[in-house]
């Protein structure tokens, strides 16, 4: 006769692990480190390109993507560090990948990891990489009604950045359903409007990545 | 998309356990998955048969017990059943998930 065993562990037991030594080897460095997630085409690496450029601390980016190195060719040419992960049909990033791109940099002097998940609004929200804060990345063009549609991601994101602003004479977004849903979701996120293509709201980013970095060292 | 993933993982611990143990063969596997998990669980009960192949669990059953999202508010204790929202008691907005974000192994049913 079968017996029956009682395991009560977490399914992910194994990763979450690793996302522990990452979370407490980067604490002890004193590295912030992000996770950005959205879907594909939301802007996360334009969004990357304009906070790199001229912002006041140093950073490497890890980029996810299912396939091609585009994304860390375009931010190589800010001057930052970067590591290329290609998922190859893996619709998130696990801390196991993040893990072995960390080793491929120097973290010496460096203040933030931003991690660019693969573009995708479901999956990657469920996966603990050890970062310090998950920021949920939305594009105007998407539509309004994302946060409702998918709770989880803007449930957990410490910031939301609502991206492409200067779309919004041209299209009928409506912004009160948009941040009260995120509201409602999490009142406790930073709720930021950014165009990465006109440099509106990167500052106001920039300083909420600067108090993350402080809070993380006080 | 992400549930071969999951389960692969499941397969993995159990592998290593099995053999600690010595567990000769795990008939039945139960997953304990919240309902703000954004997991399907026909997706998860085909990614374990197919993970499972050629290991001590091949052809074994994969129970999913599904679990209720339930919050409750911070300020005046109401809970009810649903994702965060505000609280339908005073309004307030600091509220927490209380159940429905479970991602557990719950147990196995093995032959010795």
């Amino acid at each position: 006769m079968p017996r029956r065993i009682v395991i009560q562990q977490s399914v992910m037991a194994a990763d979450e692990k690793i996302a522990a030594r990452i979370r407490k080897d980067l604490s002890q460095r004193g590295v912030l480190m992000l996770n950005l997630i959205g879907s594909p085409g939301a802007g996360k690496t334009a969004l990357l390109e304009s906070t790199l450029t001229g912002a006041p601390f140093r950073s490497v980016v890890l980029e996810g993507d299912v396939a091609t190195s585009r994304d860390a060719e375009r931010i190589a040419r800010t001057g930052t560090p970067v590591v290329q992960i290609n998922t190859r049909g893996g619709c998130h990033l696990e801390a196991h990948l993040v893990d072995k791109a960390l080793e491929e940099l120097e973290l010496d002097g460096i203040d933030v990891v931003f991690i660019e998940n693969v573009g995708n609004l479901v999956c990657p929200a469920e996966f603990d990489l050890g970062e310090d804060h998950k920021v949920a990345v939305c594009s105007v063009p998407e539509g309004p009604d994302k946060p409702l549609k998918y709770p989880h991601l803007f449930s957990q994101a410490d910031a939301v950045l609502l991206t492409k602003v200067d779309l919004l004479e041209h299209l009928d977004f409506d912004r009160d359903l948009f941040w009260g849903d995120v509201r409602d979701l999490n009142s406790r996120a930073q709720m930021l409007e950014v165009s990465a293509l006109r440099g509106e709201g990167v500052p106001e980013w920039i300083a909420v990545v600067e108090r993350w970095i402080r809070g993380k060292r006080s | 998309m992400h549930e071969l993933s999951l389960v692969s993982s499941v397969v993995g611990s159990l592998e290593e356990l099995a053999m600690g143990k010595g567990w000769k063969r795990i008939t039945k596997v139960t997953l304990k998955i919240g309902k703000m998990r954004q997991v399907i669980p026909e997706v998860m009960v085909f990614s374990f048969s197919v993970a499972s192949r050629g290991t001590i669990m091949e052809g074994s059953e994969l129970e999913i017990l599904e679990v209720p999202v339930r919050s409750r508010c911070l300020s005046c204790g109401e809970n009810w059943e649903g994702p965060t929202f505000l609280c339908p008691g005073c309004g307030g907005s600091e509220v927490e998930t209380e159940s429905g974000m479970e991602m557990d192994l719950e147990s196995v049913e093995v032959e010795e």
